[in-house]
């Protein structure tokens, strides 16, 4: 391990155990504190625009060529570019191409 | 995906082989899903009569906040449950896309017309999808309508919060004779009750009220009993220590809040519970008695903590620094204040549960308003703090006027009749306290944690201390990190507590913290917390990850494999920046910053970053070129321009060299590649001495040369090959010059050699009677002027200086000798 290694500094020595529970406690916030949504992505050489129902209202969300959004958090309504109306819980990925919107 | 490439391929090929079964397979599908589409028709039919009935209630309960709070929940659930019913057409649309895929679209006019049994299959599965799609979009609309009841529902629940702070009572009604003897009406309704339930429990089941109140007893005392053995030592401030520490200050006042509350509130939990079990409660004394108990609890709370604060009797184990009186007037007063403010809660589940008139309401209301203003002003005006003086001086004057204000300003709302806003602010005024006060001794312990030597003090740092490598300023940096958590801990923990005291619901704070999270859209940038922190995450494990594996080559592989130092230190130094490098951009993707934005920037600013950082990218690219070919490593003898000494270390930028006289000097890589570099030590440490002596004209030279050949051979540390030479240099004008020239294995050696063979020469030459001329110089007289007279003052304090300057220089001296290691050489240079 490298905090054996750096025996030849003490200073050294010390920091990299400080290190070691800073970055500890860093990751366990981090992975506790990750969130997740829906994310849709448009490999479609032109914008798509898909229409998101969440909560009370009605959103467009335009997508430009190649571009990945997230959304819908909580679960929601989505009509994808060809007409469809699909349902969502928040944790798929929509993958648009061709016009076709696929959920995955 | 492996799956539904299966599945995929199965359809396709079922296609090909049975293409005149279609038209059946089309049907036995689309009876499959008709069943699943007359369910789900179902379902949001229920729904949408379910949101009517509670559309419906909404109106009805207008006034009720708890009604529609339960409201609220109630239709979120069926959001959900709208949600899932489209959810379940999910896999069958998927199939139905899957299928009009493979079909492929319909020909385009010119071409071959399709097999009809093609296009019948394709219309049939449009108009399932059409079918399936109504049904999705009855689910969205009555989830929107939903919704819009739930948005509705926190508009009126606004309003009606408005409405209680700002409504205005009458207060004659409420303060005349009627309240009096409607008050006195209640309280013998109340008595009644109290008094049949007791009889009735006395004859029938005195037996269970006396089990269950012993069981309740025999519970807590058990608590009670183990908690004081098991956390008596940490949770009963001891009287003979003289001057507790902060930290046990606080914690024996946390343990002993809480320990003591928790286990009042265990017995008072077990006897409701208890009560229910035996069947012992009726009517509405369930109600009271939870109440009562409820109102019991929290009083005696908060007199646990004014106590474990304040500390009447103990003052060295006081948290905040006030004079025992005061100490005592303030327990007082706040316990008072929380049996008011408890008292009135009880009073308000009777009177709801009597059905009491309104005046009742007003009155109880506007008395224990007026209590609690009263009460918030007393504690303003107390003086707590004594001068060293002996006179008492008032709380900080922005306390002061605040809680003034405050007491004023309730008790002048409750005399205009806001009854419900005095309510309102006097209720805050004592939670939303508790809360401040407890959240402000969380950060005084973070502080006192974070000080020096506070975590050292604390059970985990002695128990860190004992039990691990960790020395003391490893400890003190721990305690800085635990306090900066503690206190960031304190801010998520109380600051919701606080938006929710004052009316915010959870659903609001949970998205503010969600948009937090994952990104605050100013502009077109988004800077998104999560973001940054995985970015950062991932940026330290690579770099982590990167130094083990440093370690793991350097340490492991290279020194078993006798690899050359030289090479071993390129190839550390090559490993490291490389892995930091791809750490850094798998970072910087992390945290979804565009690479290829950067580009841009970096492009447009490259001519000015060319410029502006010549000299730090040309001393870089030196610097790989150093490390690639090698010309010194970290130990050589260098000598570059005026710089002499050792290299210490290779950096991609500089190179750090130290001189003989230990002085470190930081040399650019870039003077090292484009100047020459002499190195003593680069392939061997090989390296020749050449030591100079003149003799006297009429010497005989040439028994000179042979004693100086002798003197160099008979040298241990003289290389016998190649051979010591001794050059005849010179006719000089003083003297005929020789020139020693020895080869030595260990340069480094080099001093060492010169002196022994100069006293060597020396001495023989004495003996043999040669002598070493020395140009005469010409002799100048000068005239010193006489010192006189001696100040002897000032020889005295001179002498003494003198004295003083030898004593030091001969510890030094020792110090030096003790210091010096065995086998240590001089210097070469």
């Amino acid at each position: 391990m490298p905090c054996e290694m750096q025996q030849e500094a003490v200073w050294k020595h010390r920091y990299c155990k400080m290190w070691k529970s800073v970055v500890a406690a860093i990751a366990f916030l981090a992975v506790s504190g990750s969130a997740f949504a829906a994310s849709a992505v448009n490999k479609d050489a032109e914008t798509r625009t898909l229409i998101v129902t969440e909560g009370g209202g009605k959103t467009e969300l335009a997508l430009a060529a190649g571009e990945t959004v997230e959304f819908c958090p909580n679960g929601c309504f989505v009509t994808l570019p060809n007409g469809d109306l699909e349902a969502l819980t928040g944790s798929e990925t929509v993958e648009i191409s061709g016009g076709v919107g696929r959920i995955k | 995906m492996l799956f539904r490439l299966l599945r995929l391929i199965l359809v396709f090929m079922l296609v090909v082989s049975a293409q005149p079964s279609f038209d059946a397979m089309a049907q036995a599908i689309g009876q499959g899903s008709a069943q699943l589409i007359a369910d789900q028709q179902k379902v949001v039919q229920d729904l949408t009569a379910k949101t009517d009935g509670l559309e419906k209630k909404v109106t009805d309960d207008a006034e009720d906040d708890a009604a529609l709070v339960d409201i609220r929940l109630q239709l979120e659930d069926m959001s959900r449950a709208a949600l899932n019913s489209a959810l379940a057409f999910r896999s069958r649309l998927t199939d139905i896309n899957n299928r009009i895929e493979v079909l492929g679209p319909p020909p385009a006019q010119g071409q071959p017309p399709e097999p009809a049994i093609v296009t019948n299959e394709r219309s049939a599965l449009a108009a399932e999808k059409a079918e399936i799609n109504a049904v999705i979009a009855g689910a969205q609309n009555l989830s929107i309508r939903i919704n819009g009841l739930i948005d509705k529902i926190g508009i009126m629940r606004s309003e009606l919060f408005r409405n209680v702070l700002t409504k205005r009572y009458e207060l004659t009604d409420a303060l005349s004779p009627q309240a009096f003897s409607d008050a006195h009406d209640q309280f013998t309704g109340l008595y009644k009750a109290v008094v049949s339930w007791l009889s009735f429990a006395f004859k029938f089941k005195l037996q269970a009220v006396l089990a269950a109140a012993l069981m309740a007893l025999g519970l807590a005392a058990v608590l009670l009993v183990g908690g004081r053995r098991l956390f008596g030592r940490i949770f009963e401030p001891d009287p003979s220590i003289e001057e507790p520490s902060y930290l046990s200050r606080l914690s024996v006042a946390f343990w002993s809040t809480l320990l003591p509350s928790a286990a009042l509130t265990v017995f008072l939990a077990s006897t409701v519970f208890f009560f229910n079990y035996y069947n012992v409660l009726r009517g509405d004394i369930g109600v009271f008695l939870n109440a009562l108990l409820a109102v019991i609890a929290v009083v005696f709370c908060v007199n646990r903590l004014t106590n474990a604060a304040l500390e009447p009797r103990l003052p060295n184990w006081r948290l905040i620094p006030v004079a025992t009186g005061p100490a005592r007037w303030l327990v007082r007063l706040t316990t008072a204040m929380a049996v008011v403010i408890g008292f009135n809660n009880f009073l308000a589940v009777v009177n709801d549960k009597m059905g009491s008139p309104l005046s009742l309401t007003i009155a109880r209301s506007f008395v224990a308003t007026i209590i609690v203003g009263v009460i918030l002003i007393l504690m303003a005006l107390l003086k707590p703090f004594r001068a060293r003086d002996g006179t008492w001086r008032p709380w900080p004057a922005w306390l002061r006027v605040t809680a003034v204000a405050l007491g004023l300003f309730t008790i002048a709302a409750a005399l205009l009749g806001y009854i419900g806003l005095a309510l309102f602010v006097s209720l805050q005024v004592v939670v939303t306290g508790t809360v401040l006060v407890t959240a402000y001794i969380g950060f005084l312990s973070a502080r006192a944690i974070g000080e020096e030597g506070g975590f050292a003090d604390t059970s985990i740092g002695r128990w860190l201390t004992t039990n691990s490598s960790y020395d003391e300023t490893a400890l003190d940096q721990l305690g800085l990190v635990v306090s900066i958590a503690i206190n960031l801990m304190i801010v998520l923990v109380f600051l919701p507590l606080i938006l929710l005291m004052w009316g915010f619901q959870p659903g609001d704070i949970q998205a503010w913290a969600y948009k937090l999270a994952t990104g605050v859209t100013i502009g077109s940038v988004t800077i998104s917390f999560t973001g940054i922190l995985s970015g950062i995450v991932v940026f330290v494990i690579g770099y982590f990850l990167t130094r083990w594996f440093q370690g793991w080559l350097d340490g492991s592989v290279m020194a078993r494999g006798r690899v050359d130092p030289g090479v071993r230190n390129s190839i550390r130094l090559a490993v490291g920046y490389a892995g930091v490098a791809i750490a850094g951009l798998v970072g910087v993707s992390a945290a979804g910053i565009d690479l290829s934005n950067l580009a841009l920037v970096a492009g447009a600013l490259s001519l000015g970053i060319g410029f502006g950082l010549q000299n730090v990218v040309s001393n870089f690219v030196s610097g790989l070129i150093l490390l690639a070919e090698r010309p010194f490593k970290v130990g050589d003898w260098i000598v570059a321009g005026d710089t002499t000494g050792t290299v210490r270390k290779i950096s991609v930028r500089a190179t750090e060299i130290e001189t003989f006289q230990r002085q470190s000097v930081i040399l650019p890589n870039s003077n090292l590649i484009n100047n020459a570099v002499g190195n003593w030590t680069h392939r061997n440490k090989l390296g020749r001495v050449d030591i100079k002596v003149g003799v006297a004209y009429g010497s005989d030279v040439k028994r000179v040369h042979a004693l100086l050949l002798d003197i160099a051979r008979s040298h241990p540390l003289v290389l016998k090959n190649p051979e010591p030479f001794v050059l005849f240099a010179n006719f000089g004008a003083a003297a005929l010059e020789f020139e020693i020239r020895v080869f030595l294995a260990d340069i480094l050696n080099g001093n060492i050699v010169q002196n022994d063979i100069r006293f060597a020469i020396f001495d023989e030459f004495n003996s043999e009677h040669i002598e070493i001329p020395s140009t005469p110089r010409a002799v100048v007289e000068t005239k010193k002027p006489e010192a006189w007279p001696l100040d002897d003052d000032k020889m005295e304090a001179d002498f003494a200086d003198k004295e003083q300057a030898e004593a030091e220089a001969a510890v030094e001296k020792a110090r030096l000798a003790k210091s010096r290691r065995k086998g240590s050489k001089p210097d070469p240079d």
